[in-house]
Formats: structure tokens, sequence, C-alpha cells
């Protein structure tokens, strides 16, 4: 339970401070995970460091061979922002599906990642665009593969007081697809999603990068599928092949969102109905 | 800005002090406390209870701007902030446009989703008072009603922009 909230507008102070401050300590940002632990008395940390309104998290920029994009970022920030639109699509077509408008304005992409959730809307785009987290833990940065550190449903590898800065996205040209099948139309926990980021030249995959929500412990990339698929022309024959491909790399489970077989059924119509739309 | 700091007080609580409706307010609130049930615990019961995960958003106000459901935050992250509820923008003897609107279009049947409709038509029409009928369903996705359906209440925001614009 929280007895001090300290908080902190500049990634200087807060790292000037962190060594005055000796109690057992979490972060808090958007806080829509962590009102519900807090709520139901899970939660035990003394001390809460609410970094929210850091500056330096909140920067979307347009860096040379890269798009950076803040962890402290609301969800609602990214869906018009026009560095996130052309570069990267995935993670503007996301926010559409993702938990409700008055969610969106609270909740972060830095948090969504730091949960480790297998049906995190936001690392499901973010793994699709090839993106890598930037850890930094007073100022020394550790630039790494989005998923290397998520070891399961709410388990992450990072270092004692240690945040992710923000993502790091290729700036390579692209177009997206995100499907996500939730009990209803909008407004969901995924039951599975898929997102596929690709570049189409007379119906051939010149790229191709898939991920995929809700089928393994954390978010997972479709490797075999992917190298399948890379510089094939896209025909009836194809699809099939990378349908079957796809279900033979994925082994879900049965729980209170979904079943398996189900699971597995729907990743394969999301790729059927994707390969088509990447032919028109 | 400078850093800030909350430590709980001898009887176990936070003081804050935020901007409730255009009013300069200071409240003690538990550690554990969402938003939500220090809102209602300050008499401000048009903010509803309804599933406290976040999922039907009954519970939603203006924060500093910006509809947010009141469920998903500790009521310490108030301090220092503008918020807006149901009681702040129409009274039964003065309705708002948008109150007037949702009971002329018999958009409200049990009424309890009503509030967080209504901020959430309320933040849709400030930003956009012209807004499509794709528009209006993307701005109440995360509002359910467990009496009506949605189709009167689509409806109402239509009028209510209408309203709004004479």
């Amino acid at each position: 339970m929280p007895e001090i909230i300290e908080k902190y507008y500049s990634l200087k102070e807060l790292w000037s401070s962190l060594n005055k401050l000796n109690k057992s300590r979490k972060y808090l940002a958007g806080g829509t995970d962590l009102t519900i632990s807090l709520s139901y008395g899970e939660e035990k940390t003394e001390l809460w460091i609410d970094i929210s309104d850091i500056k330096e998290l909140s920067l979307i920029e347009d860096r040379k061979e890269f798009v950076f994009i803040g962890a402290g970022i609301k969800v609602s920030q990214l869906e018009n922002n026009p560095i996130v639109k052309k570069w990267v699509p995935a993670l503007a077509e996301s926010v559409k599906y993702y938990a409700s408008p008055s969610i969106r304005n609270t909740a972060t992409l830095g948090g969504n990642y730091v949960n480790a959730s297998p049906c995190a809307d936001g690392v499901l785009a973010l793994a699709a665009s090839q993106a890598s987290v930037v850890l930094n833990l007073k100022n020394r940065r550790r630039t790494l593969p989005l998923l290397s550190i998520i070891k399961g449903p709410k388990k992450i590898d990072l270092k004692k007081d240690e945040i992710a800065e923000g993502f790091l996205v290729p700036k390579i040209k692209h177009e997206a697809v995100f499907y996500k099948m939730m009990a209803r139309k909008r407004f969901g926990i995924s039951k599975a999603g898929l997102c596929i980021c690709y570049r189409a030249n007379n119906k051939k995959l010149e790229y191709v990068s898939i991920a995929l929500s809700s089928v393994a412990p954390s978010i997972v990339k479709a490797p075999k599928t992917e190298e399948f698929l890379k510089n094939k022309k896209i025909d009836q024959n194809i699809v099939k092949k990378a349908c079957e491909i796809i279900k033979s790399e994925i082994s879900p489970i049965d729980d209170i969102r979904s079943q398996a077989e189900y699971r597995k059924e729907i990743i394969s119509v999301f790729l059927q109905r994707a390969l088509q739309k990447t032919i028109g | 800005m400078k850093s800030e700091n909350l430590t709980l007080n001898k009887n176990g609580k936070f003081e804050i002090n935020f901007t409730l409706n255009g009013k300069e307010i200071s409240a003690q609130v538990k550690p554990k406390e969402t938003l939500l049930e220090a809102l209602r615990a300050l008499g401000y019961k048009g903010t509803k209870k309804g599933c406290d995960t976040g999922d039907c958003g009954s519970c939603a106000v203006i924060f500093n701007g910006k509809p947010k459901v009141s469920c998903l935050m500790p009521a310490f992250a108030a301090h220092k902030a503008e918020i807006i509820t149901i009681e702040g923008i129409g009274s039964v003897s003065k309705p708002h446009p948008i109150q007037e609107a949702f009971v002329e279009a018999g958009a409200v049947q049990c009424g309890y989703c009503i509030p967080g409709m209504i901020i959430s038509t309320k933040a849709l029409l400030d930003k956009n008072p012209n807004p499509s009928e794709e528009e209006i369903k993307h701005s109440l996705d995360g509002n359910l009603c467990r009496c009506t359906g949605y189709v009167k209440q689509i409806e109402a925001v239509k009028l209510a922009a209408k309203k709004l614009a004479k």
C-alpha cells in the first residue's frame, strides 16, 4: 500500500533523487492496471514514484533511421500523430481496438509494455513494426529487441529502478493490418490478435513482419510464416500453406477468454484476410 | 516544474487539493481509494460505480480536459488536477442541452450508465461539434448500457449536437 508518492517532471530530477529514497518502490504511469491491484489490496509497495508527467517520456520524434515513441505517451495520443501514422501505421491502427476512449486517455504505451500481458494491443503493434525498447537506469541506456525481456505473463526482466524510456521503430516504408477478436466488436480484451506489417509489389511481399497476441505466454512473432511468405507472389495456394504454417507455430491454451482450438483457427482466418488485403 | 511529494498523515490518509466542478477542494483520501470512491465519499454520487474495473464507463469524469474512467485512477492522482463530474455539467432544475437531448431522445431507461454517456458526449462535442455516426459510436465505445441498447443514445448525441449548434 502506498505511503509516500513522489512525483517527478524530468528524468534528471528522478535520477538525482533515487539515491535518497530508501523504501521499497514502484513506478506509476497511467495506473490503469496498478489501480485495480491497489484496490484489491495486492499492492504492498510503500513508495510510489509517479512518472506520468516526465517530459522526456512523452516525446514522439523522427530520428534519422528510427522513430522514437516515449513510453509515457498516452494511447490516445498515438491515433492521429502524423509521425506514428506514417512510420508506425500498425500502432495508429491498433488504437481503435484498444480498450475505450476514456481508458486510452489514461493508459500509457510503456505501461502496456511493462505489464507484459500476452494480449497487449500496443505491444502487438510494436512487435509487428520491429520495434526495440530503450531502457534507462540513471542515464545508462540499453536498447534491446522488444520481446527479449518479456519472460511470460506479467514477467519482465527489468533491473531495479530501470524504466522503459521509449521505443525505437525502424523507418521502413510499409502498410499494416491489425486484427483482434473480442467478445464484442469494440472494447474488449483479445481472444486472439494478428498484426502484419508488409510492403507488396505486384502481389509479391517484399517485406513482411507478423506478430500475434493471446496465443502464447507473451506477444510472439511468427518467424516461420514470415520466412515462407517473404518474396512470394501471393495466390490461393500460398495463402493456404501460410495458414497451415502459422497454425503449426503457435500453441495457445484454453482459458477464461477463449479455447486453444478456436484461437488457432481465428489466427489462420486473420492471416488469410490479411494476405488478401495485401494484394488489394 | 519541481517534484512533489505526498506523505500519509497521522490518520493514514493523503491530503490532496484539486478543482472539482470549478471549486477548490481539499480532501483526505485513503491510499487504496480510487478517484471514484473518493468522489462518491465527497457526496458527488452522480459518478456511478458499475464494474470498478474500467469495463463499463459509468464512472467517467472529465480529468484535466479529457474523459477518463475514475475507477482506474488512485484518488491521490487527483492532486492538483481539474475534474468535472456530471454535477458540474447540469442539474435537474438546470439541465445541460446534452442531458435534455438524452431525455428527449428516450435514451435513458434505468439511467445508471447515463452520467458516463453524458461525459463522453460532452468530451466529443467540445472537440467535434458535428460528429458523424461512426465518430459518435467511436466515442461511446467504452460506455455500456444494459437496458436500451445504443440506437437511442446515438440519436441523443446527434440531437445534442443540433441543440448546441443553435
